[in-house]
């Protein structure tokens, strides 16, 4: 019996020790963040949430504060910090772009020489000024820091090369002339430039605070200095992000004083916490749609949803490198077997638009001149792979990404039921994601599914990302061959006239999608959310990332 | 003693094996962290930068004797995805991990126990069903089912626990259950066979002859004779709930190792994947010393055989 004691007792201490060593982990992440979230347990979360905060969840957590360093999470980077400019959107569903840290501008007539004005008084959340030096050490780390994924945007700046591969080490293309003026020199004249400007990916750093923080800049809450209307309180790892009103910040306060964004990885809880009132919004970007149909599509909830168009374009890719989708006369087959609005409503509810070109709506150089490229035909189709000598059909590949949602595997199944039709035996091949992205960069990848979202409000962003480069039409297992097309969309970003510049771009969608039927445009789709009773009002913002904008939030009384 | 230091220095060769096996795996594999890090939004300068960056253009076998070079200096990497280090990261997950398991063992050892006890006691009748029927629900139970009921039920129906983990001591309950439950099943199973199969035993007549009580014969020596595979078995559970449970993890919002790995395999984050095969390998082993040592602590012959 002793020796039973003896090991009861030993089990004891071995459990007392672990028990004593999680006690100790819950005190360093209890802080004053989890206060606010405790009380969101209890069941009265709606009226015991504390006046001015706003809870919301989000899937996974983020890989990285830092915006030079991520080209995905954008939550922290578009509330902390603040652009040059941004984004827009008009009451016509047009978008444009406003200033922001700049209080002026002017472009030299050659389209190279932009001069910029700062507002007066600019200061980061720590109190210190906000000055061109800040802008320039922005730009200047975006191109030079190793692991930065964000060089794109000021690739067109003058020096911006020789920088990046070393030879110099200065930004040739930048002049400082004072705390508030600043010129950039661009190598070629490039009309988008100030739409990369009012992107996430151009926020604006802190010099001091970054130079002092080093490598915990992006990394920790108190080393992650911005001027956005909001600072970064805190951040536990995997469990949730605080963000609180920033007291030095330039524009009009914000409506919601402190945000809590938790991580919450399994969307059914996602959900249910919805439902209970432990956040107050949901993003039915998460939720699968036919699951977001039976439990939002409802009475209760009609005058809280709220639908937002996005900049992106969901397309079907061909490659024409496999035969037979090598022949015209094949792809505009397939372009003509897919009934696009059918899928819309039947997958998503109808909520979005379809789309016939390569631009969505809302962004600059949409035209509505392109509606009716695409015509739902199948006897036209059958007809075509007839004449192609495909009467008998073949059988083609839709490469999918395993971690793609319910939905769009839904869509993927439906259109090989349509390809079936006219005699395409379609099989969807299941890759998890990494191989995905490998197999498709190869440029092998025969057919798939993917949806492009606007990094910036230019059609330069869609057009040049999948025909601008010989590289880029094999890296999206494209492979269209007509370099001169290639040739042209390159040349188009140097046009400075903007009614030529998108006439040619008309020109290009015309030829690509409705000549070369070298994509198939599906649609657009909305971004949907669902209001929890404390949020009065949201407005969505105009792009498709999934971030919000939390100064747009309006809390009820 | 000398009979522990073989057991542990055994275990080095397992441990590189393992190490060696899972990088050769993880290499093996296709798909790029870095292309999985850009998403949609990638160019050709990029990818090649960052391939460069995080020596993935070393060869096979530089990359591997980098890594266990560092790992004998406690320095298991750094994320791909995150740029953090692995050690920082398993080290925050722990905790997390630590307190469900230790709570979901204690959950599946009483129920288990008790249940194994009462059934094999009452052997064959309602009783003895009902207990075990209720403890093999939740091993027939697939956990994520477990869990959204009971998060259905307590949370969203009656409110009375938490939905998602908060840091507090409460909103691990759940968890605890859905996850501990799953292991009750096999512990009562095991409880009640052994205890039948020991009940049946010449010393347990003989004891029941010298007029002992039933709760006495059961308490003293029946259990005690029992209790040798089932203490085998509570040892490897604990270990393995260590390890990171991640389905449990993941309905109930948990910042586990469980999740931490997941993760890393979608996100073909390398070091992190290592990291946390590493430790759980690690937690599996001791574990298994554990319950030998215990075994020898219960049965003497085991002590004095080798």
């Amino acid at each position: 019996m002793k020796k039973m004691t003896a090991i009861l007792l030993g089990l004891g201490l071995i459990i007392a020790s672990l028990s004593a060593c999680g006690g100790s982990a819950e005190e360093t992440t209890a802080g004053v963040d989890t206060s606010a979230q405790e009380t969101a347990a209890a069941d009265t979360a709606a009226a015991a949430a504390e006046d001015g905060v706003l809870r919301v969840a989000h899937i996974k957590d983020f890989q990285t504060l830092d915006v030079h360093k991520t080209t995905n999470d954008f939550m922290v980077p578009i509330n902390a910090f603040d652009r040059l400019f941004e984004v827009v959107k008009n009451d016509d569903g047009s978008t444009g772009l406003k200033n922001s840290l700049v209080e002026d501008y002017t472009v030299s007539e050659d389209g190279l020489t932009y001069d910029f004005t700062l507002r007066e008084g600019l200061k980061f959340s720590d109190g210190s000024p906000l000055t061109s030096s800040d802008v320039e050490y922005t730009i200047v780390r975006a191109l030079t820091l190793p692991e930065t994924v964000q060089t794109d945007i000021y690739s067109s700046i003058v020096g911006a090369a020789e920088l990046m591969d070393g030879t110099a080490d200065t930004l040739s293309g930048f002049t400082i002339t004072d705390d508030t003026h600043f010129t950039i020199e661009l190598s070629a004249p490039y009309a988008g430039f100030l739409g990369q400007l009012a992107t996430p990916g151009a926020s604006i750093m802190s010099k001091a605070a970054n130079e002092a923080a080093g490598d915990s800049f992006g990394q920790e809450a108190s080393a992650t200095i911005g001027s956005g209307p909001y600072m970064v309180e805190s951040w536990t790892r995997n469990a949730d992000l605080v963000l609180v009103q920033n007291p030095n910040y330039w524009g009009e306060a914000p409506d919601v004083k402190k945000v809590i964004i938790s991580v919450v990885p399994d969307p059914s809880t996602m959900s249910m916490m919805f439902q209970k009132g432990e956040i107050d919004m949901l993003d039915a970007d998460y939720i699968d749609s036919a699951v977001f149909d039976s439990t939002y599509r409802l009475p209760e909830y009609e005058d809280s949803i709220v639908s937002a168009d996005r900049l992106a374009t969901t397309y079907f890719a061909l490659n024409e490198n496999v035969e037979p989708l090598n022949d015209v006369r094949v792809r505009k087959a397939i372009q003509m077997a897919i009934d696009r609005q059918t899928i819309l409503d039947t997958v998503y509810s109808g909520d979005g638009t379809l789309v016939d070109g390569i631009f969505s709506h809302g962004l600059i150089g949409f035209s509505e001149d392109n509606q009716g490229w695409l015509e739902y035909d199948p006897e036209g189709a059958k007809a075509l792979l007839e004449e192609a000598g495909y009467g008998d059909g073949f059988t083609l590949e839709i490469s999918s990404d395993n971690s793609s949602t319910a939905s769009l595997l839904l869509v993927m199944q439906i259109i090989q039921q349509e390809l079936a039709e006219i005699g395409i035996t379609v099989n969807i091949e299941p890759y998890d994601e990494a191989s995905w992205l490998d197999l498709r960069l190869s440029g092998e990848m025969p057919s798939y599914i993917s949806t492009w979202t606007a990094d910036y409000n230019d059609p330069d962003n869609f057009i040049y990302t999948f025909f601008g480069t010989s590289e880029n039409v094999v890296s999206r297992s494209l492979n269209y061959p007509d370099q001169e097309i290639i040739d042209r969309v390159a040349a188009a970003r140097a046009i400075t006239d903007e009614t030529e510049r998108l006439a040619e771009y008309a020109a290009l969608e015309n030829k690509i999608i409705k000549e070369d039927a070298a994509w198939v445009p599906l649609f657009s789709r909305s971004h949907l959310f669902v209001l929890g009773d404390r949020v009065e009002s949201f407005v969505p913002h105009w792009a498709g990332y999934s971030d919000f904008i939390f100064s747009s939030f309006k809390l009820a009384e | 003693m000398k009979y522990f230091l073989k057991r542990v220095i055994g275990t080095i060769p397992v441990l590189l094996g393992v190490v060696l096996l899972i990088f050769i795996m993880l290499r093996i594999i296709p798909g790029s962290p870095v292309l999985v890090m850009l998403g949609e939004h990638y160019d050709q300068e990029t990818i090649e930068r960052l391939t460069e960056l995080m020596g993935l253009d070393q060869p096979l076998l530089v990359q591997f004797f980098d890594y266990v070079k560092g790992a004998l200096m406690g320095d298991l990497g750094v994320s791909y995805r995150y740029q953090r280090p692995v050690a920082d990261m398993i080290m925050d997950a722990l905790p997390y991990t630590v307190k469900l398991a230790v709570m979901a063992a204690l959950f599946a050892w009483v129920m288990g126990l008790v249940s194994g006890i009462i059934a094999a006691v009452n052997n064959n009748n309602f009783i003895d069903r009902l207990f075990m029927g209720v403890s093999l629900l939740g091993v027939s139970m697939p956990i994520f089912m477990t869990s959204l009921v009971l998060q259905y039920i307590f949370s969203f129906k009656l409110g009375i626990l938490p939905m998602t983990e908060d840091g507090s001591m409460v909103s691990m309950i759940l968890p605890a259950i859905a996850l501990g439950w799953n292991s009750a099943g096999s512990v009562a199973r095991m409880t009640r066979s052994s205890l039948i199969e020991v009940m049946q035993a010449d010393y347990i007549d003989t004891a029941k002859a010298k007029g002992l009580l039933r709760g006495a014969v059961i308490m003293k020596h029946a259990l005690r004779n029992s209790l040798l595979p089932v203490v085998t078995m509570m040892a490897l559970q604990l270990s393995s709930m260590l390890s990171g449970a991640v389905i449990t993890e993941s309905v109930f919002a948990i910042p586990g190792i469980g999740r931490l790995a997941t993760e890393a395999i979608s996100n073909r984050d390398m070091p992190v994947l290592q990291g946390t095969v590493l430790f759980t390998t690690v937690i599996v082993i001791a574990g298994n010393l554990l319950a030998d040592m215990l075994y020898s602590v219960l049965d003497p012959r085991i002590r004095k055989g080798e």
